[in-house]
C-alpha cells in the first residue's frame, strides 16, 4: 500500500529525517514509535503530500505520488493539532472536510453519517465542537480523517491530551478501521498503545528508522534479557537477568524454594533504551 | 470551484457566528456612518441647527418685532425669547451661546436714515466665543440689511424724509441757517427719491449686472458658481461620511479575514486543508470570495441603509456598484497581505491594524482630505482609503464621468492584484 524509498528532509542545518525506507501492506497497522522531534511527522508530511522530499520516493498504491491530487483522494490524516473548526457543529465539520474530499450529495450525506456514527457522536454532530470535551474533539478528528474512506489512514499521536477511556474508544475505532482493511500508520511516543495495535513498529530517533518489527521481533532482537526478581523463604531478596526466565525460576523453586516472584520481560521502552542508549521519554 | 463555494460558504458561516467580527463587519460601519453624519448635520442638537440665542426684547415695538422675527427667520440662528433675568440665566449656565438685548428705542432707531444709529446688547458665553463671532457678523448683516432695505425702497426713504422734514420744521434747538438748509435739501431729496422709478426702470441707465436701483447704490451681487456641474454636491452630509463608514467596515472585514488566515494556519486546519486533494490557491480563493462577498454586503447593506433611513441616493447606482465591486477587491488583496503579516492572531491583527489605521488616517478615513494639508494630500495616493473613498463619492455626490471614475477603479484593481499576488507568494513560502 506505501512504499518510501530512501527519503530525505532537511531544514537549514536539520536533517529532520533521513534515509528512511519501509514497506507497509494494505490492512496492516504500522506504528512509528519515537520520541517528539525523532521525525515521525515529517514522514508523515511526506506521506500525504505536504512536503516533498530532498531524496528518495513514496509511492502509495498503485497511483504513485501523494503530492498528486488524485493520490491524496485515498490518504486520510488526522493531525496531531485538532484541526477542527470549534465555531461550527461536528455534522458541519464533518461535512465541510468531506466536501474537501470531493464527496457530494447523497454520498456526502451517507459518509458524513457514517463516520459520526462510527466514532460515537451521532447524538451530539448538531453541537458546536467548541462544546465537546478533548476526547470527543479526538473522535471528531477521526471522523474527519474516514469520511472519505481512505485507503491509507495516518494517525498522527491520536490520543494526546485523551482521557483513559476516549483512549480506549480510539483504539476500538483504529482496530475496526483494520477490520474494514485500511492501512494505517500511527505515530506515538507511547510505547504501550504500539504495542497494543501495531502490527509492525518502526523506531525512530533522530531522523534514522534504526528498527523495523513486530513487537516480540523488535523485543526479541533489542529488548535483552528478562528480569527474575524473587523473595527466598527465609526472605532474602534475589535478582537476575536471563533470556530464559521460566527455567531459572524452576531452578530456584527446586534449590531451596521461592516465596515470591516476579519476571519483568523486555519491552519497547528497553527495546528503544538498547537501540539509542536514552529512554524513550527522556526530552 | 465547488471547493471554493465551499471555503467560501464556510468563512461567512463563521463570521456570521462570530459576535464581534459581526458587530465590527456589519454594524460598526452602519454607527459610525450614522454618528458622523448627524454631527456633521448638526442633528447632535437633538433639535434645529445654528447658534442658540436669546433674545430679550425690552422695546416691545412692530419694529422690534420685526427684527426678532427677521432673525427667526435666520437658519445660522435659533431664537428664542425671553425676560432679561432668565436670558441671563440661560447664558451663565451654558445654555444658550449668547443674549442679545433690544433697548427702548431699538424699533425707532432701525427705521431712521437719519438720527442716532440702532443699539443693541450682546451678553456672550465667554467659552462659546467662536460662535459669538459669527453672531455678531450676522447681526450687522442684518441692521446694515435695514439700512440698505431703505436706502434702495423709494417709498420707504420717501416717508422717512416726510417724518425728517416735520421734526426739522418743528424744532426749536436748530438755528435758522441751518433750518433753512435742511428744509430746502430735504425737500429736494424727496423728489428725487420718487422719480426713482422711473429711473430704476430704465434700462439704459443700468450699468448693467450689478445695478439694480434707482439709488444708485450698488448692491454687489455674487454670482454662485457650481464646482459640481451636474449635481449640487451632497445632498445631506451622510452622503460625506457614508463612504467613510463603508471603508471602516470594509477594512474590519479584510483585517477580520486576514486574521482568520492565520488562525487556519495556528489551529492546523490550514495543514488539514493542504492534505485534502485541493490546491493552496483553491483555499486562498475560496477566502478571497468570502472576503469580497462580505465587504460587497457591508457596502450594499450600509448604503441601502442610508438610502431607507437617511433618504440619501447616489448619483449613479451603476458607478456605486462598480466603485464597490472595485473597493472589495482592493481590499480582498489587502486582506491578504494582512495575513502574512504575523505569525500569531495577534501579531496579525494588531499589526494589520496598525497598517490599516495609518492607511485611514492619511487617506482621509479619519478626517476628509479637504481639511488636511497639501503635503497630506499629495501623501494620499498611496493610501487606497483615499481611492476608495474617491470612488464611492464619485459615485454618490461628486458625480464622476466614467472616464473620470476611471483612476480610482484601475488604481484600486491595481492595488488588489499587487497586494494578492505578493501576499499569496509570501503565504505559499512560509506554509
Amino acid at each position: 500500500m506505501l512504499v518510501i524509498d530512501s527519503i530525505r528532509k532537511q531544514f537549514g542545518d536539520l536533517v529532520a529525517v533521513d534515509s528512511v525506507s519501509l514497506s507497509i501492506a494494505a490492512g496492516e497497522i504500522f506504528g512509528l514509535l519515537g520520541p517528539n522531534g525523532a521525525g515521525k511527522t515529517t514522514t508523515v508530511n511526506m506521506c500525504v503530500g505536504l512536503l516533498r522530499p530532498d531524496r528518495g520516493s513514496i509511492a502509495i498504491g498503485d497511483t504513485g505520488d501523494p503530492t498528486n491530487k488524485d493520490v491524496r483522494r485515498l490518504v486520510g490524516v488526522a493531525p496531531q493539532s485538532l484541526a477542527i473548526y470549534d465555531e461550527m457543529s461536528g455534522r458541519e465539520n464533518v461535512t465541510f472536510f468531506g466536501k474537501m474530499q470531493g464527496l457530494r450529495g447523497s454520498e456526502l450525506k451517507e459518509r458524513v453519517a457514517w463516520a459520526l456514527e462510527f466514532v460515537g457522536l451521532a447524538d451530539r454532530q448538531q453541537d458546536k465542537a467548541s462544546e465537546y470535551s478533548g476526547g470527543m474533539k479526538r473522535r471528531l478528528n477521526l471522523a474527519i480523517a474516514v469520511v472519505h474512506k481512505p485507503k491509507l489512514l495516518l494517525l498522527d499521536e491520536p490520543t494526546v491530551g485523551v482521557d483513559p477511556q476516549s483512549r480506549n474508544a480510539i483504539f476500538e475505532h483504529i482496530l475496526a478501521l483494520r477490520e474494514m482493511d485500511t492501512t494505517i500508520i500511527y505515530t506515538t511516543h507511547y510505547m504501550e498503545e504500539a504495542q497494543r495495535l501495531c502490527d509492525r513498529v518502526g523506531i525512530m530517533d533522530r531522523g534514522n528508522l534504526l528498527a523495523i518489527d513486530s513487537v516480540d521481533g523488535l523485543i526479541e532482537t533489542h529488548g535483552g534479557a528478562s528480569r527474575v526478581i524473587a523473595t527466598r523463604p527465609d526472605g532474602e531478596a534475589v535478582e537476575m537477568q536471563t533470556d530464559d526466565p521460566l527455567a531459572e525460576l524452576q531452578r530456584l523453586q527446586s534449590n531451596g524454594g521461592l516465596q515470591t516472584f516476579h519476571v519483568e520481560r523486555a519491552n519497547l521502552e528497553t527495546v528503544f533504551l538498547n537501540l539509542t542508549g536514552r529512554a524513550l521519554r527522556d526530552e | 470551484m465547488n471547493e471554493i463555494i465551499a471555503l467560501a460558504a464556510k468563512d461567512l458561516r463563521m463570521l456570521l457566528r462570530d459576535k464581534a467580527g459581526f458587530f465590527f463587519a456589519f454594524v460598526f460601519p452602519v454607527v459610525y456612518a450614522s454618528f458622523f453624519g448627524m454631527i456633521m448635520s448638526g442633528m447632535g442638537g437633538g433639535g434645529s441647527s445654528g447658534i442658540y440665542v436669546v433674545v430679550v426684547d425690552e422695546d416691545q415695538t412692530e419694529g422690534s418685532a420685526a427684527f426678532v422675527r427677521q432673525l427667526s427667520d435666520l437658519d445660522a440662528l435659533n431664537v428664542i425669547t425671553t425676560g432679561r433675568d432668565e436670558a441671563q440665566d440661560l447664558v451663565r449656565r451654558g445654555k444658550r451661546a449668547a443674549m442679545l438685548v433690544l433697548p427702548t428705542g431699538f424699533g425707532k432707531a432701525r427705521a431712521e436714515i437719519f438720527g442716532n444709529p440702532p443699539e443693541v446688547g450682546l451678553g456672550i458665553d465667554p467659552a462659546r466665543a467662536a460662535e459669538t463671532g459669527m453672531l455678531q457678523g450676522i447681526l450687522m448683516g442684518e441692521l446694515f440689511g435695514d439700512l440698505q432695505r431703505v436706502f434702495t425702497d423709494p417709498t420707504a426713504m420717501a416717508g422717512q424724509l416726510d417724518s425728517t422734514i416735520d421734526e426739522v420744521r418743528n424744532a426749536e434747538d436748530i438755528d435758522p441757517l441751518t433750518k433753512t438748509t435742511l428744509l430746502t435739501f430735504l425737500p429736494a431729496l424727496k423728489t428725487f427719491m420718487t422719480k426713482m422709478p422711473d429711473l430704476q426702470n430704465d434700462d439704459s441707465n443700468d450699468g448693467g449686472e450689478g445695478t439694480n436701483n434707482a439709488a444708485g447704490f450698488m448692491q454687489p451681487k455674487i454670482e454662485k458658481i457650481d464646482i459640481l456641474p451636474q449635481r449640487d454636491g451632497p445632498q445631506s452630509a451622510y452622503e460625506i461620511t457614508l463612504a467613510q463608514g463603508a471603508v471602516w467596515g470594509i477594512m474590519g472585514c479584510a483585517a477580520g479575514f486576514g486574521i482568520s488566515l492565520v488562525v487556519e494556519r495556528t489551529r492546523g486546519t490550514l495543514v488539514r486543508l493542504r492534505m485534502a486533494p485541493i490546491s493552496l490557491w483553491q483555499v486562498l480563493a475560496g477566502k478571497g470570495v468570502a472576503c469580497f462577498f462580505t465587504t460587497m454586503t457591508v457596502g450594499i447593506g450600509l448604503f441601502v441603509f442610508a438610502a431607507i433611513v437617511f433618504g440619501v441616493r447616489p448619483h449613479s447606482y451603476a458607478m456605486l456598484a462598480i466603485a464597490l465591486v472595485c473597493v472589495s477587491f482592493a481590499f480582498v488583496g489587502i486582506m491578504m497581505m494582512l495575513a502574512v503579516m504575523g505569525k500569531t492572531e495577534q501579531a496579525a491583527g494588531g499589526i494589520g491594524w496598525a497598517i490599516l489605521v495609518v492607511l485611514a488616517m492619511i487617506g482621509g478615513g479619519m478626517m476628509p482630505l479637504a481639511f488636511m494639508p497639501a503635503w497630506m494630500q499629495d501623501v494620499a495616493v498611496i493610501s487606497p482609503i483615499k481611492w476608495s473613498i474617491l470612488a464611492m463619492e464619485g459615485a454618490m455626490w461628486r458625480a464622476f464621468s466614467p472616464t473620470e471614475m476611471l483612476t480610482p477603479c484601475l488604481v484600486l484593481i491595481g492595488i488588489g492584484i499587487g497586494c494578492f499576488g505578493m501576499g499569496a507568494k509570501v503565504f505559499k513560502a512560509t506554509v
